[in-house]
């Protein structure tokens, strides 16, 4: 699989080469897109001194790396004086050695972000670039709701290429032998369905209990729901938490965890791997899930045979909570982003530029991947039915929140995921899921 | 002066000459292994000692001191003291399962016959495994549907399994169990290299007398193992103290805390939540509780053995 | 106590069969558990491998049968790759540098520790072993900018250094009651023949201490083998990268590949315990002789 991919590359590379004069960028494996809006300025750099910039990004599987490698090469062609340096790793490694890197000193000049309270810990540490005027120009280009996610105190630190938004994924085969034919649009009705699956003998939820943002998605989401955009904001700003709509969502995610509708061990599962609430539900031993827009490709991969899944899932929207002032559409998500560092050479925003372009950001919805970009215009570009639903949701959000161990501190987000826990996990109360959380914001 | 001083001495056959001679080859072969040591061990050790006053994320300048407070955080932190509790009950176990189980097979394998060298082999093999497969693969054969229940179902004790791993009551228990599996080839080894170092006409002048085997073990051979089972204890006590490996990747602590160590917990707080100010402090508090029994240990209970060291010119 | 003659007598007196019966059931209780002890260990062992013949789905729908049907392609693409055999020559060069360099100093430290005698020697033991008693995790960021500083950054030597230096503490403990017990006049006898300390411990202490040092080699290079945290933050390039982090290929922020990473882990697992079995020999021979005394 790895030679093959390289050998695409390669290929791409001589065909971009080849017709690099002009102006325009094709691939051989691109879905058919219009014509590119950003083609790299070519001829224009042949006297500016050589600048390196080191890039750091987690798609290191493909589609996605090799998308991204492209995109590097085609700026590389047209900007002879620009070298990229690439370092590719996993989610968690890049966590740990970015750390590592930033503590001392030595921040890269691109890399990825997920916005939010980590960023503003970067920003106060004076790590990274504060790039407003820099992108003033094209900045409506971006979905503004992800924009935000990137900005500080205003100002704008990182762009985004990605915004996924979290809803309920469910097994449709499953919910038509159930004798559920509509959707559930209320949390109550929610409950009554998870409650008829049970009674048909059928698990009804795979949640994955090891990893504790998973259920701090539902908790999330009820807060959302009786908080209100402005709650929400005001406690993740301020650090004020004491605002009883809190407490309600945990009273009414107490409701479902009452009901008992998780799977066997689901406190011991892994989101994915063998094991995991996806493998679970890939068969049959779960009919809803909670998460992200990835969640039919990991499905996928955990399928297959008599007994797979196949394509049989379906998506609806968080349901509304009854004289809640949230609007009922909005949205909890998160996505992937790139931020700049302090010291990067000002080719960087440049490049930045090209990969959010529509025409990268049509390629990259064309993979179909998971990855929902950003750019405006680009969401016709994703074909795949069930990635449309989860975009069509995405439009209809006024506001997105952030996931809450992203859009707080670290410190603040682990503290979230380990309260909310306590309540599947059987040993919290509402209450004391508030307490801990505003204990554990005094500290900031 | 002072230089013809101790040239004098050090050729003359005096004490102090002969002190100097050997501090100087001493230190001269200590050398290597102590510089080695100061910069990458001892220098770390030290600053994180400093961190441990600091309210730090890693990515500021370090700036705010606050002196014990991170101690005083972490002293009364539920969860770190029940990560303190869950060691404790680890070292138990460890001392009252593991140590005698490694000893009774050492026993076995310290008699000559077919597939000895085998059996050794495969003893030793998961201390060679990285934890991560050992983490990956035991979790799969605990889970539902998973190896243990199906060989349970298969013997009809099927209504004795449940998802340990998954359970707050039982989640130490099952992680004690993978421990043991990955570590007690080590202490077996360790108890067998010691037990062959016993001269076998002991055992037999005892059995000779008149001793059924089962009291030539507790009488003669026990005792003369003990050096080496004071040993595999304090190797064993700071092992269950040091836990993180296994914890961490298995079940992260978890479900809700249940299988938190202080290890674990020093990491969790520390790296992934950006806060090494706070996780410096857990892991000095770790290290003089492990400083301490060490002391403790080797004033009491290693005593009694001479050092292992000879007194040679 | 009774003489030899009457106390054989009186064991011949006993009916032989009953003895011989007894032995027997004590030898078939003993393999009893010999062979559960080993099914157990072995048994995970098995999975690991046996799953990387697997792929995602079979896991999932069924986590214990065998491949059906066998995924040659987790084994196949990683023994094809040439990042793995890279990965391999990397690990095995880093584990090598360690090895040999926590060896080296501990057992010149171990010697004079074990025999001579000088003000501060308890002290410099304690020293030592304090090594043992801290975590590796918290003392990673403080190496990081000790190492680059040295200019050692994304450089096997870089990563070999801290490793020996946390291997020393174990490494002295182990070796310092073999090297006692050494017999005082082989070094009498060798400063007879002119030979001096250093003379003695190349020439004589450590031929003789093999089996110790095989013993502690091969403890050193497990430890190294399957190191992840070090090596991550250590190295950079992807070309420097060892085994464990190579793993990290398998999983993606959205997914993970357990099929792929049985196989891949199997595969290196696999030197380790090949090394493992060659030293084996000489380790229960060797730690006998240093025994922890009697």
């Amino acid at each position: 699989m790895r030679s093959l991919s390289r050998l695409g590359v390669l290929v791409a590379v001589a065909a971009i080469v080849a017709g690099a004069c002009s102006g325009a960028t094709s691939s051989p494996t691109s879905a058919p897109t219009t014509a590119p809006t950003q083609a790299p300025p070519s001829g224009s750099a042949s006297t500016a001194a050589q600048v390196e910039i080191d890039w750091y990004h987690i798609q290191n599987n493909d589609p996605g790396k090799s998308l991204w490698q492209k995109l590097a090469d085609e700026y590389m062609a047209a900007h002879p004086n620009v070298k990229i340096k690439l370092t590719v790793l996993e989610n968690e490694a890049f966590k740990t050695k970015l750390t590592a890197l930033l503590q001392q000193g030595d921040v890269p000049d691109l890399f990825q972000s997920w916005g939010g309270g980590g960023l503003r810990q970067q920003v106060d540490a004076g790590l990274v670039k504060d790039i407003t005027a820099d992108v003033a120009s094209w900045k409506d280009t971006i979905n503004p709701g992800a924009l935000g996610m990137y900005q500080v105190d205003g100002k704008q630190y990182g762009i985004p290429f990605d915004l996924g938004l979290v809803g309920f994924w469910y097994n449709t085969k499953t919910f038509t032998d159930a004798g559920i034919t509509q959707l559930p649009t209320t949390w109550d009705e929610f409950l009554t369905d998870v409650q008829t699956l049970k009674g048909k003998g059928i698990t009804p939820i795979a949640l994955a209990g090891k990893d504790t943002w998973t259920g701090a998605f539902y908790w999330a989401y009820l807060a959302v729901r009786n908080c209100g955009k402005d709650g929400m904001e005001k406690a993740v700003t301020t650090g004020d938490w004491s605002n009883p709509c809190f407490v309600k969502a945990g009273e009414q995610f107490k409701q479902l965890i009452d009901l008992k509708p998780f799977q066997k061990g689901f406190l011991a599962a892994p989101w994915d791997g063998a094991g995991s609430s996806a493998a679970a539900m890939a068969t049959y031993n779960g009919a809803i899930q909670l998460m992200g827009q990835w969640l039919p490709g990991t499905v996928n991969a955990n399928s297959g045979g008599s007994r797979g899944m196949g394509e049989g899932l379906g998506w609806f929207p968080f349901p509304a909570v009854a004289g809640s002032p949230g609007d009922p559409f909005d949205g909890l998500g998160g996505g992937n982003g790139f931020a700049v560092g302090k010291d990067a050479p000002p080719e960087t925003i440049d490049f930045l530029h090209y990969l959010v372009s529509l025409d990268a950001a049509n390629r990259w919805g064309a993979l179909n991947s998971g990855i929902l970009p950003t750019t405006v215009g680009s969401e016709p570009s994703t074909t795949d039915p069930m990635l449309s639903l989860v975009l069509d949701g995405r439009a209809k959000a006024k506001f997105v929140q952030l996931y809450l161990d992203q859009a707080t501190t670290p410190e603040l987000g682990g503290a979230i995921n380990e309260a909310v826990a306590t309540l599947y996990g059987g040993k919290g109360t509402p209450q004391s899921v508030v307490d801990a959380i505003s204990k554990a914001a005094a500290g900031q | 002066m002072l230089v013809t001083h101790v040239a004098t001495a050090l050729g003359s056959r005096s004490r102090t000459g002969r002190n100097l001679r050997l501090m100087g080859v001493a230190g001269l072969f200590m050398l290597p292994a102590l510089a080695l040591y100061a910069l990458f061990v001892l220098l770390p050790i030290v600053q994180a000692a400093h961190y441990s006053l600091y309210d730090w994320n890693g990515l500021e300048p370090l700036n705010q001191f606050i002196g014990l407070a991170n101690f005083e955080r972490a002293l009364s932190d539920p969860v770190f003291l029940g990560a303190v509790s869950h060691n404790a009950v680890i070292v138990v176990l460890s001392l009252a399962v593991q140590i005698p189980f490694a000893l009774g097979l050492a026993l076995m394998l310290n008699r000559r016959f077919r597939g000895r060298s085998i059996m050794r082999l495969v003893f030793f093999a998961p201390y060679v495994i990285a934890e991560v497969i050992t983490a990956i693969v035991w979790s799969l054969l605990l889970q539902p549907d998973g190896l243990a229940e199906h060989f349970l179902t298969a013997i009809g004790l099927g209504d004795l399994y449940s998802p340990w791993l998954a359970d707050p009551d039982t989640v130490l228990v099952a992680l004690f169990f993978i421990i043991s599996w990955k570590y007690f080839g080590f202490h077996m080894i360790l108890l067998l290299a010691g037990l062959q170092g016993i001269p076998r006409e002991l055992e037999e002048a005892a059995t000779i007398d008149g001793a059924t085997r089962g009291q030539a073990i507790r009488y003669v051979t026990l005792p003369l193992l003990g050096p080496t089972i004071r040993v595999s204890v304090f190797l064993s006590i700071i092992g269950a103290l040091q836990l993180f490996d296994l914890v961490w990747v298995t079940t992260r602590g978890g479900p809700v805390n249940a299988s938190n160590t202080m290890a674990v917990y020093m990491f969790d707080r520390g790296i992934v939540r950006f806060q090494f100010g706070y996780g410096s402090a857990v892991a000095v508090i770790l290290f003089l509780l492990c400083f301490t029994l060490a002391l403790a240990y080797q004033r009491w209970v290693l005593r009694r053995d001479t050092d292992g060291a000879t007194t040679y010119g | 106590m009774a003489e030899p003659s009457g106390a054989s007598l009186h064991i011949t007196a006993r009916p032989e069969a009953r003895v011989r019966v007894r032995r027997f059931a004590a030898s078939l209780a003993r393999w009893a558990v010999l062979l559960a002890v080993a099914a157990i260990v072995v048994i995970p062992v098995v999975y690991a491998a046996l799953g990387g013949f697997r792929d995602a789905p079979q896991l999932a729908a069924d986590p214990v049968g065998l491949p059906n049907p066998w995924v040659w392609t987790n084994y196949l693409d990683t023994l094809t790759d040439p990042a793995f055999w890279l990965q391999l020559w990397n690990s095995t060069l880093v584990a090598a540098l360690s090895t040999i360099i926590v060896v080296l100093f501990s057992a010149l430290a171990a010697f004079v520790l074990a025999r001579r005698e000088f003000p501060g020697r308890e002290a410099a033991y304690t020293l030592f072993t304090l090594g043992l008693l801290f975590p590796v995790t918290v003392a990673i960021l403080p190496l990081l900018i000790l190492v680059r500083d040295l200019g050692l950054q994304d450089n096997p030597l870089g990563l070999a250094l801290p490793e020996a230096a946390f291997g020393l503490s174990l490494t002295i403990i182990i070796l310092r009651p073999f090297f006692s017990r050494i017999p005082k006049e082989l070094e009498d006898a060798a400063a007879i023949d002119g030979c001096g300390p250093l003379g003695f411990f190349f020439r004589i202490l450590l031929p003789l201490s093999r089996p110790a040092l095989v013993t502690v080699a091969v403890l050193a290079i497990v430890f190294s083998w399957n190191q992840f945290l070090l090596p991550l933050v250590l190295l950079s390039s992807e070309s420097n990268w060892t085994l464990p982090l190579g793993v990290t290929n398998f999983s993606t922020q959205y997914t993970t590949d357990t099929a792929r990473i049985l196989a891949y882990t199997t595969l290196a697992l696999v030197p380790a315990l090949v090394f493992y079995v060659i030293a084996e020999r000489q380790i229960v021979g060797g730690l006998t002789t240093g025994g922890v005394k009697g």
